[in-house]
């Protein structure tokens, strides 16, 4: 069997299995509403939110592949920039999925694409996806029509590609350092507000997304010689790992600027990230799985394609639970000392641990990105690469 | 009339209840009287009054007369014109709530760009009863987890020097107010007059504003029901229904009517306090205001000099919570 064919049934048992999990809590969701889940007004955002800019990022790291195919015609990923676009869209829809499914009102949020308030960073957000979907799918088409082109009419599209190309990368800055934005700009939340997080957001996205890239083109790998396929896994295994160390450094920076003087500031909320109750998330999920495992697989001597997409797979995977690490501890501290006591109801407390409904969700809403993909990849012509990329 | 008005609140503002007597001879006059527009403000006048020395869930019993204008965003007037009624002619040493009512009037015949609401709150008089937040709730049929006034208790210094500091926390409607901007929707702004409000209508419920906030004025709507899990035996006793009688009763904030209903906002939707808006609309102060047992709670027309909270702001006592992070509030407290 091969290693795509194993995939595929991989994938499909997930997607079966995740979506059979997840069922009861998205019709929970429905039949209930936000009752059944953890978060409450003084903690507003939980799982969805943290998971929304998890798959963003994804989206915006893929983009960014393909960007490097397009704009940049690098050698080493000419053939996965349709791959790419794909993972882009899917990743984007389970973003949707996720933030939409965290509103009061989903369905109103509709109206925000054609009047939203544009002093409002979240605003920005309805324009800025928009604009992305719409370029994605176009940027996908002509991707497509390329290959099927001949001649002129080729090379007018590479150059239509190259202009939409050049489009998307202030597109993803825009979107995603604009996602740093919605939490960098809310002045009541010490641990967030800074210039610092936009740019934190950017490199988390560039990594993540390039990260599960690797994993699905070692899975899915498009019509190449061994040394083409050799070569552009390590391309993408040296560009995870430059982004690795880079996200490394500036994580580094947030923790030593806000630790040294414990005493003041966020410094607490560091100590409860580092040491307090979900102590894990930190130092299992994100610096085991996520940075020390990836880092030895990617700086292995061998540079084993598998073990670049292990790492790709390990660090998209975990990257949730820094995302996690950033949402969650901006909201613990109360606004006014005693405020969780003067009014006791289980919205209005101060601590957050996801319910079993929100994880089964968030399942559901990950089979739906796998299933996306997956159907896209079989329905459009993702691996024809007749003519030149 | 007037001294029948003087005599309540003489009697009620003592802090102590009326005697049977004077019941009866209020109950008298009352029936006597057949002037519509002063029984009609009589209705209400008395809901907030009495609301103060009995529970507040009785309070809301007492069929409260709340304009049903519509809201649709444009038309921040929305009220139907101000009615002036007549109140006690100024007396000496009077209950500041009758000069507080003189105040609203004063201000309602300006235009609405000409007023500032803002409240004023005596820590020094607060016991921390929680009789506004309760009234408040049960003003706006506040669902379990919603909650727009809640006084928070604080002990302070370390034995054996400590201390007992209480602090009801309304929404400050800051005039540099940070959870309007970030609304995505323009559901949330400023009224002229000070006041931030929430078109339910529009709210896409993302909770920006909540965490936007600094004084975590903001609650949402999460759809609960206090009779959730409640037992079920009809014939034993109440039941659910009777029990639940209080969640299916309208509420008039922003002068429209709202039901709790399905999904229908305002579940699923940012909820604070508003000031009371259907009620100063027509004269009469917020629920926290002539519910507070210590007379701690003030309430007005900030651009009026001759108001009652202009007085107390001016004070060198009064200060604002956080005035570092440049909201500039309208609710002070005077410590």
């Amino acid at each position: 069997m091969t290693r795509e064919k194993m995939g595929n049934i991989l994938v499909w048992i997930l997607i079966i299995g995740f979506g059979a999990w997840g069922l009861p809590g998205m019709l929970d969701r429905f039949a209930n509403g936000h009752v059944n889940t953890a978060y409450g007004s003084y903690i507003p955002w939980g799982l969805w939110i943290s998971a929304y800019i998890w798959l963003i990022g994804l989206s915006a790291g893929a983009l960014m592949i393909s960007v490097m195919t397009y704009v940049f015609n690098i050698e080493a990923v000419k053939k996965v920039g349709k791959m790419a676009f794909l993972v882009a869209i899917a990743t984007l829809v389970g973003a949707m999925m996720s933030v939409g499914l965290d509103l009061g009102h989903p369905l109103r949020a509709f109206s925000l694409i054609l009047d939203p308030n544009l002093h409002s960073m979240m605003g920005w957000m309805a324009v800025l996806y928009s604009a992305y979907f719409v370029t994605l799918c176009v940027e996908l088409y002509f991707a497509i029509k390329k290959e099927q082109a001949r001649g002129e009419k080729q090379k007018s599209i590479k150059k239509i590609l190259v202009v939409l190309g050049i489009w998307s990368i202030p597109l993803a800055f825009a979107f995603h350092g604009g996602v740093g934005g919605v939490f960098a700009n809310v002045i009541a939340k010490p641990y967030w507000h800074g210039p610092m997080l936009p740019v934190v957001f950017l490199a988390g996205a560039f990594l993540s997304g390039g990260a599960l890239f690797a994993t699905v083109a070692y899975i899915w790998r498009p019509n190449q010689s061994k040394e083409e396929f050799l070569k552009m896994m390590i391309f993408l295994g040296k560009t995870t790992l430059a982004l690795l160390i880079l996200d490394e450094i500036l994580e580094l920076s947030e923790v030593y600027v806000g630790t040294f003087y414990s005493a003041y500031g966020e410094g607490h909320l560091w100590q409860q990230i580092l040491f307090g109750q979900y102590w894990y998330t930190f130092w299992i999920v994100h610096i085991l799985i996520g940075v020390l495992i990836p880092l030895f697989l990617l700086t292995a001597k061998s540079k084993s394609p598998g073990a670049i997409a292990l790492a790709g797979l390990l660090i998209a995977g975990s990257f949730l639970a820094v995302r996690l690490n950033i949402v969650i501890p901006g909201m613990l501290d109360p606004e006014i000392k005693g405020i969780a006591d003067a009014w006791v109801h289980s919205k209005l407390t101060f601590s957050y641990l996801p319910s079993i409904m929100e994880w089964q969700v968030l399942l559901f809403i990950v089979a739906v990105v796998m299933a996306v993909f997956m159907i896209g990849k079989k329905v459009l012509p993702i691996y024809q690469t007749a003519g030149d990329e | 009339m007037s001294e029948l008005y003087t005599d309540i609140l003489k009697n009620n503002f003592k802090g102590v209840a009326m005697s049977k007597e004077e019941l009866s001879r209020v109950d008298e006059k009352l029936t006597l009287e057949t002037d519509e527009s002063r029984r009609d403000f009589l209705d209400k006048f008395s809901k907030g009054i009495f609301g103060g020395l009995i529970a507040s869930g009785v309070v809301n019993a007492l069929a409260p007369v709340q304009a049903k204008a519509k809201m649709d965003g444009s038309n921040l007037n929305f009220s139907e014109p101000f009615k002036p009624f007549d109140l006690p002619p100024e007396t000496p040493g009077e209950d500041g709530i009758l000069r507080m009512m003189r105040d609203i009037q004063r201000a309602l015949k300006k235009p609405i760009e000409q007023r500032h609401w803002k409240m004023v709150i005596d820590l020094r008089k607060c016991v921390g009863c929680d009789a506004c937040s309760v009234s408040c709730a049960a003003e706006n049929k506040l669902p379990p987890g919603v909650i727009y006034r809640p006084v928070i208790q604080q002990e302070i210094g370390s034995y054996p020097n400590v201390g007992h500091v209480t602090l009801p926390r309304p929404c400050m409607h800051c005039d540099e107010p940070p959870c309007v901007p970030v609304c995505p929707a323009e559901a949330t702004w400023k009224r002229p007059d000070g006041i931030v409000i929430v078109d339910y209508d529009q709210c896409i419920g993302c909770r920006y504003c909540l965490n936007a906030c600094p004084y975590d004025a903001r609650t949402f709507d999460f759809g609960m029901e206090y009779i959730d899990g409640a037992a079920d035996a009809p014939k034993v006793f109440l039941g659910k229904e009777k029990a639940g009688k209080y969640e299916t009763e309208a509420s008039y904030e922003y002068e429209k009517e709202w039901k709790r209903e399905g999904e229908e906002s305002p579940i699923g939707n940012a909820r604070k306090c508003h000031f009371c808006i259907p009620r100063i609309e027509k004269g009469m102060l917020p629920e926290c205001v002539v519910t507070c047992i210590g007379r701690a709670t003030y309430f007005g027309d900030g651009n009026d000099p001759q108001s009652l909270v202009s007085e107390l702001i001016a004070l060198p006592n009064a200060f604002r919570l956080k005035e570092e992070v440049g909201t500039h509030p309208s609710v002070y407290y005077i410590k």
